[in-house]
């Protein structure tokens, strides 16, 4: 599923980061990588979201949102 | 005397780097461009104990990839001017992703000092961090500090001095897993025995960064002599290690990093069990609802102009009294000398007319940026961009661009400048193209003029009509664009949300001067050479009135006062006007003055003859929207790197403005309100 068809409030686990080589590395230096866990804390129908990774609070456009796949159950 | 000694700042964007470097270096700092980059650097010093102190501010980074500017200008400063110590600000409360950087600060080879910084943030969220602990495992000095005031300041300075004496390097203890170790190993062999190295590049950071594809290190290695042998052995061992990891190579360091970090954590840091909500989730709430979101970002907004208007009117008034008085004294002065009437006019019209007329803003601008740097520093403006992010991609932007839009109510010099955080070059060059239309402080004399003598009962309204117009121009303008000249996409939005913060008053300050300094230079530089251009033209042939029908100004004025004829105002006066208005828009008020002959109180009176309200909104119109002034040019320039661009603009600009003030004209002929 993709991330953004996570619903707000659900923790899910990162997948696979498919996007760009550049974007890729990027969204690791800032913690999201294959296996990281992350909350999302706001999905409308449209626009971007903002989720939790680690620490801190990211703003992700839709369009790099959808092709990041997670699976559920974050939550151990 | 002792050598000085030079620190250098690392650290994620909104550590608090800033901070401690104001902390550090007080009001003592230089800003300037690194050179041959639109990035900006910020040197500055302190004196310790007798000793002097350089710091240098490295641009806040997240990584030290060559992915962009940023990370390379940092990194290329670390390499080549080898600063004593960089010390590095990580957040407390963030800890796993800032010492990402740590971790690469470290491999590089760099002297480093961390600086744990916000921990009463952190002890709030629970958070209970044992930096001795945290410092044995790194192997470098860890200090507890908070860069908003001075706790821990002292020993930061102590342990970076005693880290220097010591000589040691701080020495990487990431272990990237058995395979990659192995191939590490056998690369940083070769490279050891292939080329010769600056002794500030570790062989074994160099080995990492070939495997990980590093671009300008591979650049730079095939331009070394055995360079090729280097790169051919990396080139097999990248192979073989993509095939055992069946994905890119530089996941699995960068998970060995993340493992690294997080290894490190467990014994040093105790975390609550929940997460509790902090203040910061609970603002989040109400500040990025999908319904409540804009309308609370608009009172924002009305505000923050309603007080600078307001609070700047008396502080503008001091400085146009101030500006009269200088004329009044240095013709005084200059008469006094018996000096030629062209040097008495050169000063008084020429400098001082010329650029006090762009000073006077200086009070409305200064405090917009006051506010708009106090939105910035307490982490507003990120949600901001995150609420106008879906507006903006209609126009083929993202939300990051609508802060230099912004920025441009104030003066479009810094809103262009501010595009520097851009990623991509067609975002930059998209969101430069359409700044302008934003209405800047110094197109409002202009409508207070014409509406207080045209549109007296509905004032404001009309004022506010053209800002509404400019905006949507900018939207109509950004449409076309994406469909023709920007075809691509622009660069993914990503983007930190910073916790809100409360901003230190001098940092807010400091933020404000820095842009607000770059309107003054222009005033001081750009505008100064054109104000003599015009004056000059303005004067010759010698002996006529300055600025009359018959001055070279005038017939050019002349000249092309047909092409306005269509637009409703095809008098010479205001032809010039507009001529004028490339200086800096309100030009055109004091032009109107002058060639009229009558003080900026009577224009008014003078105008009702030849204008008509329909002429008049027109004229607005078209000084909102024709060729920016030439400090906008001069930034459009630098920032794109191209003439090609700012000529451009220019051409665009002036030609929508003539269609726009057609428009406005002949549609309200045929509407009957001529």
């Amino acid at each position: 599923m993709p991330l953004s068809m996570v619903q707000e409030g659900d923790e899910v686990k990162i997948h696979c980061v498919g996007c760009g080589f550049g974007l890729k590395r990027r969204l690791c230096d800032l913690g999201l990588y294959d296996g990281t866990k992350v909350q999302i804390v706001k999905n409308d129908i449209s626009g971007p979201i903002i989720l939790k990774v680690k620490d801190s609070k990211l703003v992700l456009g839709r369009g790099q949102a959808l092709k990041i796949m997670v699976e559920e159950g974050g939550r151990e | 005397m002792a050598k000085t000694f030079k620190i250098a700042l690392a650290g994620n964007p909104n550590c608090g780097k800033t901070t401690l470097f104001n902390n550090l270096t007080g009001m003592r700092q230089h800003v300037g461009n690194w050179p041959g980059k639109t990035v900006e650097k910020k040197e500055g010093s302190f004196t310790y104990k007798g000793r002097k102190i350089d710091v240098i501010d490295l641009p806040g980074t997240y990584s030290l990839t060559a992915y962009s500017i940023e990370e390379v200008i940092a990194r290329d400063y670390i390499i080549e001017q080898s600063p004593d110590i960089v010390v590095n600000i990580v957040d407390a409360c963030n800890l796993e992703r800032n010492l990402y950087l740590t971790a690469q600060l470290i491999e590089l080879g760099a002297n480093v000092v961390l600086a744990l910084n916000m921990n009463k943030f952190a002890c709030r969220k629970g958070l209970k961090i044992d930096e001795k602990k945290l410092s044995e495992l790194l192997g470098i000095h860890v200090i507890k500090i908070e860069a908003v005031d001075k706790t821990g300041k002292e020993e930061l300075i102590e342990s970076v001095l005693k880290t220097t004496s010591s000589g040691k390097k701080s020495e990487n203890r990431i272990t990237y897993g058995r395979e990659i170790e192995e191939h590490l190993a056998q690369l940083e062999e070769v490279v050891k025995g292939c080329i010769v190295l600056n002794e500030n590049i570790s062989p074994k950071w160099l080995a990492l960064k070939l495997i990980e594809k590093d671009k300008q290190v591979i650049k730079k290695v095939s331009d070394l002599k055995n360079g090729k042998e280097v790169l051919e052995k990396a080139g097999v061992i990248q192979k073989h290690l993509s095939e055992v990891f069946g994905e890119d190579v530089d996941a699995a360091i960068a998970d060995a990093r993340y493992g690294f970090i997080a290894g490190m954590l467990k014994e040093s840091v105790e975390k609550p069990g929940i997460d509790k909500l902090t203040m910061s989730d609970n603002i989040d709430k109400i500040v990025t609802n999908r319904i409540l979101g804009i309308p609370l970002f608009l009172i924002m907004m009305y505000l923050m102009f309603q007080i600078t208007f307001t609070a700047a009117a008396p502080l503008m008034e001091l400085v146009d009294g101030l500006m009269g008085f200088l004329a009044e004294q240095s013709i005084a002065l200059l008469t006094s000398l018996a000096c030629p009437d062209w040097l008495i006019s050169l000063v008084a019209d020429g400098i001082i007319g010329g650029v006090g007329s762009v000073i006077i803003f200086l009070p409305n601008i200064l405090l917009l940026f006051l506010m708009i740097s106090f939105l910035e520093d307490s982490g507003y403006m990120a949600r901001a961009a995150f609420i106008m992010d879906r507006v903006m991609h209609k126009i083929g932007l993202h939300g990051k661009s609508f802060i230099p839009m912004i920025l441009g109510f104030g003066c479009n010099v810094p809103a262009i400048m501010a595009t520097r955080t851009l990623e991509n070059k067609r975002d930059r060059i998209l969101t430069i193209l359409i700044n302008p239309f934003m209405s800047c402080g110094a197109r409002l004399p202009v409508y207070v003029l014409f509406v207080s003598a045209f549109f007296s009962n509905n004032q404001g309204l009309v004022i506010f009509s053209l800002y509404i117009l400019g905006i949507i121009i900018a939207i109509i303008m950004g449409l076309i664009f994406k469909k023709t000249l920007f075809k691509g996409s622009s660069a993914p939005f990503v983007m930190e949300l910073p916790p809100y913060r409360f901003p230190t008053f001098k940092g807010t300050v400091i933020h404000m001067w820095e842009r607000g300094r770059v309107f003054l230079i222009k005033a001081g530089t750009i505008i100064f050479s054109v104000v003599l251009v015009i004056w000059f033209l303005g004067s010759v042939p010698f002996g006529v009135e300055y600025a009359s029908e018959q001055s070279v100004i005038g017939m050019i004025g002349k000249t092309i006062a047909p092409i306005f004829k269509p637009l409703g105002f095809g008098t010479w006066q205001a032809s010039v006007s507009l001529i004028f208005g490339v200086l800096a828009k309100e030009v055109v008020v004091g032009t109107l003055g002058t060639l009229y002959g009558v003080a900026e109180e009577g224009l008014g009176t003078v105008l009702a003859q030849t204008f008509t309200p329909l002429t008049a909104y027109a004229f607005m119109v078209f000084t909102l929207l024709y060729i920016p002034c030439v400090a906008v040019l001069a930034a459009i320039k630098r920032e794109t790197n191209s003439w090609k661009w700012m000529w451009f603009s220019a051409a665009y600009l002036t030609a929508v403005a003539w269609v726009g003030a057609f428009i406005v004209y002949q549609g309200g002929l045929l509407l009957g309100f001529g």
